[in-house]
């Protein structure tokens, strides 16, 4: 296996070439990612947890089997359970050591994937979730904040106490997005609605978010959502009578009753036209988000929940799918501090990169 | 008329030859479970070999494999010369990490100064993590092997607390990490950083100290007879506590050099059973600080086969079922290789 002659890059060669670093991307050098032909293409995927999770690997999972009707000749190989550690590191690197000239990482790897990135600069990597964009390494995220503000227009609808409670993962931005898109869209029907958010540090515990899930209905929440892998937590709201709105697919098997709709998730079409892109030559580093209706909406909703509360949150879905944004200021953090001046419209940008929690929003950050 | 009788000094050579089989029963296993998953062998060894001996990556991953393993090879390996378990260096390994970071983190000197400092804080907290269970042991006769082993869930939920909580990464959203650490160990090759030389440097210091000092003598013999080592007038006590305080402290240095040299981040996973695994590569060992070499060297090779074996769709845990394996079958074969059958006339 060739791969680019270390000694060239010396602090020296660094040094020398630091000037030209100014100089825009593209005036530097060959076209790095050229035609290549399908058969000859071998993309390596890696996955946070088991394809069978039901959850959020599943449904990755189940794009890139879909990529063999349109590419047979391509070859792939994939890791599931890939750590969040230096063992990361090192299965990318073995991806690369094997040939791949497109690895993707279908979850936030930070420097473990873009250190590998950086060592190997011809091949071309992808990474879900991911906030750095190099000369090789390129991210893509759904935008799944407006799904979940639909999905919160029903929460507090649906909900008697207007309290609802959140299994959360990790306090990272696209937790917090998703935590406060969901009570925004509550606030948007009932201003009185809070939320309560209990972190199980973990995206498929089932066994923790069933205990989340049952301490927050005893601390009095009425609906559940959250960010899990599994239906742990639907599995409580339904013996304890109350709803639940779950992420990734549909779940409604594990609590018909208490199913009230999932933020769904479908990456068949990017995953296409990236592997497209790349056979072509035109596939280039950037972001992309996966906007709604393409890669990311609410599921069809349960089937208890009344036609009206549907057709309400649908009306304010109807209108995101026609270019408004819910996400305008004045909105305040949970210290009551003015944090998007009023008039002011978050980009999808600020909203991926969350830090703070709304008012109204408990324990996550 | 023949009976056996066990040896108390085993013949290196009964002991390699042992093993040898130890290890080739091992891999028939192995064979054996990938041909029942349906994986042609021919193209699993190939795979193997030429991504692990055949590329740069490949090799770059032992050395960043073996590094840790050493260092917390040689922290059990210490303690066992003094009869004692060490269960704990995982723990110690992360509490050197946690004090290394803390240094890298928030010390704002340049990195010639920051990196001594932080190996420093690493032995340090490393010592000091074993020092609650070496005093124990060696004043009140509690058993270390379990407080060495509690310890370690002690430092990973601390790891853990410090990672997603006050030193949590708020820059690049990484998760359960701490912010890049920017002291580095300066590389040699490659990813390969300084500390890989460091940590045969430290085993073969040690070798050369336990095998000629006074130190080391009395550490065995309070190991091994601690009447007799009383009687000789060596005060066992202290020695026992010694011996794990430096355990945890060359632990913890491995801890350090994980930290500022291959993870560059504080990081919920960084120990990745790297205490563990030390006391396999010290049982492979036996008496040798310098087999502890070799040692740390084949199990990086196995725990290389698993990354490949990953891509292969074969569980990263049957890694650690073909490491536990390993254990057991060489602890079956150095104790039949200590029997000998002994021709006795009438």
């Amino acid at each position: 296996m060739s791969l680019k002659p270390r000694s060239l890059l010396t602090r020296r060669s660094l040094l020398a070439a630091a000037p030209l670093a100014a100089l825009p991307l593209t005036a530097q050098a060959k076209p790095r990612f050229a035609p290549i032909a399908e058969e000859d293409l071998l993309v390596a995927f890696g996955h946070t947890s088991p394809i069978n999770d039901g959850g959020w690997s599943q449904m990755h999972d189940k794009a890139i089997r879909a990529l063999k009707a349109h590419f047979p000749k391509m070859r792939s190989l994939y890791v599931e359970s890939v750590p969040y550690s230096a063992d990361a590191t090192r299965l990318f690197r073995q991806f690369v050591a094997e040939g791949a000239q497109m690895v993707i990482s279908t979850s936030n790897y930070g420097d473990f994937i873009k250190d590998v990135a950086d060592q190997a600069p011809d091949v071309g990597f992808l990474e879900c979730d991911g906030n750095a964009v190099t000369s090789n390494l390129a991210w893509y995220y759904i935008t799944h904040w407006y799904a979940s503000y639909v999905i919160g227009i029903a929460a507090a609808r649906l909900s008697r106490t207007g309290r609802l409670g959140y299994v959360a993962s990790f306090p990272t931005s696209s937790v917090i997005a998703s935590a406060n898109a969901t009570l925004l869209g509550a606030r948007s029907v009932n201003p009185e609605a809070t939320m309560r958010v209990i972190s199980i540090n973990s995206w498929f515990d089932p066994q923790a978010a069933a205990s989340a899930g049952a301490a927050l209905i005893d601390s009095g929440c009425d609906f559940l959502c959250g960010i899990m892998d599994d239906p742990g937590y639907l599995r409580v709201a339904e013996e304890r009578n109350v709803w639940a709105a779950m992420w990734n697919t549909d779940m409604r098997q594990f609590g018909p009753k208490a199913y009230v709709s999932s933020v769904v998730l479908d990456f068949e079409a990017y995953y296409r036209e990236t592997i497209a892109a790349r056979i072509a030559g035109t596939w280039r580093p950037k972001g992309t988000f996966l906007t709604l209706g393409h890669g990311v909406d609410r599921d069809s909703w349960g089937a208890r929940v009344p036609l009206a509360i549907q057709r309400e949150a649908d009306a304010a879905r109807d209108r995101m799918l026609a270019g408004w944004s819910p996400f305008v200021g004045p909105i305040k953090d949970s210290n009551c501090q003015i944090r998007v001046p009023a008039g002011q419209t978050m980009t999808d940008m600020e909203i991926f990169h969350w830090s703070w929690q709304v008012e109204g929003v408990s324990g996550l950050v | 008329m023949s009976r056996r009788i066990r040896l108390s000094v085993v013949p290196a050579r009964r002991i390699f030859i042992g093993r040898a089989l130890a290890l080739g029963f091992v891999f028939l296993v192995l064979a054996l479970v990938l041909m029942l998953l349906g994986l042609n062998l021919g193209t699993v060894a190939t795979l193997v070999v030429t991504s692990t001996f055949g590329t740069e990556f490949g090799l770059e991953n032992l050395a960043l494999y073996m590094t840790p393993l050493l260092m917390t090879g040689a922290a059990v390996w210490l303690a066992l010369r003094a009869g004692l378990w060490n269960i704990g260096a995982e723990g110690q390994f992360l509490a050197g990490a946690t004090a290394a970071s803390a240094v890298g983190l928030f010390l704002p000197f340049p990195a010639f100064v920051t990196l001594p400092l932080a190996a420093m804080a690493g032995m340090i907290a490393g010592a000091c993590w074993s020092a609650v269970p070496a005093a124990g042991r060696a004043w009140l006769g509690v058993s270390e092997i379990i407080t060495t082993l509690l310890l370690n869930f002690i430092a990973s939920y601390l790891v853990y607390y410090l990672v997603t909580g006050p030193w949590a990464d708020r820059v690049t959203g990484a998760q359960v990490s701490s912010e890049r650490i920017h002291a580095a160990i300066p590389t040699i090759y490659g990813v390969v950083h300084w500390g890989g030389p460091l940590a045969l440097a430290v085993v073969t210091a040690l070798g050369l100290l336990l095998g000629r000092s006074r130190f080391g003598y009395e550490l065995t013999l309070s190991g091994s007879n601690p009447e007799a080592a009383h009687y000789a007038g060596v005060s066992v006590a202290p020695r026992l506590f010694m011996a794990l305080v430096f355990s945890g402290a060359l632990a913890g240095l491995g801890g350090m050099m994980e930290a500022l040299g291959t993870v560059h981040r504080l990081q919920g996973g960084l120990a990745h059973g790297y205490g563990y695994l030390g006391i396999v590569v010290a049982l492979l060992a036996r008496q040798s600080a310098l087999a502890l070499i070799p040692a740390a060297f084949l199990m990086a090779v196995i725990l290389n086969m698993g990354i490949v074996l990953q891509t292969l769709q074969v569980s990263a845990s049957s890694v650690l079922a073909i490491t536990g394996l390993l254990v057991f079958a060489i602890a079956v074969s150095d104790e039949l290789a200590a029997y000998v059958r002994l021709e006795t006339q009438k």
